[in-house]
């Protein structure tokens, strides 16, 4: 404490500095409490980091299976996050490709693809790949309400042995 | 050389010279943290995509950073503590550099998150815009310094 002190005195900038940096604390702590898009903390439970308070519970994590009961009946529209080329390698048949990493680029062009109503199931490569939970935030933002987050994404589809496109026809590798 | 460089040494370090420097490094700075506090969010996901930190340190970072950035700036404006906040600035700016930086050097195609988190900004982490941060980090020295 004593040593502390000492140091304080010594260097009066560095008090100073820290005073600021303890407001900023302050500050950000309630900030953080009011703003609509505030974020916890921790990470949320999936082991995900920048997702809102508030958009935590509408994107729900579900496992291969489930996510086969909405592919079945061609009840759900299977968005694939990855990137261009993985998804023209092999993807869930029908899935519409929206590679997170250029999002800016080719959300215009895929906007109408997705009716804003639909129930979308977003998938990426597996344990821990955020693009899908990114991309679940953008959507919730810009007014998709029905999503859900397949849990390990492709690996755990396809090692459930579900079906899969290889080099479609459409633009293989 | 030695006279000009000692006129330049005066010019910088004269007492208005060093009240406009901290309000300009100042406004910068403010600039910077409005858009990442209202979507601490979005600046998470920057700060991710940088790949430099572990992911407990992203969302605290994510909220505190903005902050520190927003009365550092209103500090150095109001010229108010002006050489603690100097010491944070330059603080700031060395990270951003760091940042920068590796990003540049393992080749990630990142956004910079600068000052536009929207995660439209077509601003990508580029030697150009750490060349750009040069200019703050004299001015952000200086004031730490000399003020």
């Amino acid at each position: 404490m004593q040593i502390l002190v000492r140091l304080l005195t010594t260097f009066p900038q560095a008090a100073r500095a820290a005073a600021l940096l303890a407001a900023a604390l302050v500050l950000s702590a309630a900030c953080n409490a009011v703003n609509p898009l505030g974020i916890p903390w921790l990470p949320s439970a999936g082991g995900h980091v920048g997702i809102p308070r508030a958009y935590e519970s509408r994107l729900p994590e579900i496992n291969a299976a489930e996510a086969f009961a909405l592919y079945q009946p061609e009840e759900a529209v299977f968005v694939d996050s990855r990137d261009r080329e993985d998804y023209e390698r092999d993807h869930i048949p029908g899935a519409i490709n929206v590679p997170m990493r250029e999002w800016a680029e080719v959300w215009p062009e895929k906007e109408s693809q997705l009716p804003r109503e639909a129930l979308l199931v977003l998938y990426c490569y597996g344990a821990h790949c955020g693009l899908s939970t990114r991309q679940g935030k953008w959507l919730l933002a810009l007014g998709y309400s029905n999503l859900r987050v397949l849990d390990y994404g492709w690996s755990e589809w396809t090692k459930a042995g579900y079906p899969t496109v290889q080099h479609p026809s459409d633009g293989g590798t | 050389m030695g006279s000009a460089a000692r006129s330049v040494a005066r010019l910088l370090t004269h007492r208005v010279s060093l009240r406009v420097i901290g309000v300009v490094v100042g406004a910068v700075f403010v600039y910077a943290s409005l858009d990442k506090i209202a979507y601490p969010d979005r600046f998470a996901d920057v700060l991710n995509d940088y790949q430099m930190l572990p992911l407990l340190a992203i969302n605290p970072i994510a909220l505190v950073m903005p902050w520190v950035e927003m009365v550092t700036g209103c500090a150095l404006i109001l010229g108010v503590w002006r050489r603690g906040a100097g010491l944070i600035a330059t603080g700031l700016t060395v990270v951003f550099l760091v940042g920068i930086a590796q990003a540049e050097i393992r080749g990630l195609d990142i956004e910079c998150g600068c000052f536009d988190v929207s995660g439209m900004s077509s601003t990508k982490a580029s030697w150009n815009l750490f060349v750009r941060d040069i200019p703050l980090l004299l001015g952000a020295m200086l004031v730490w310094r000399k003020a």
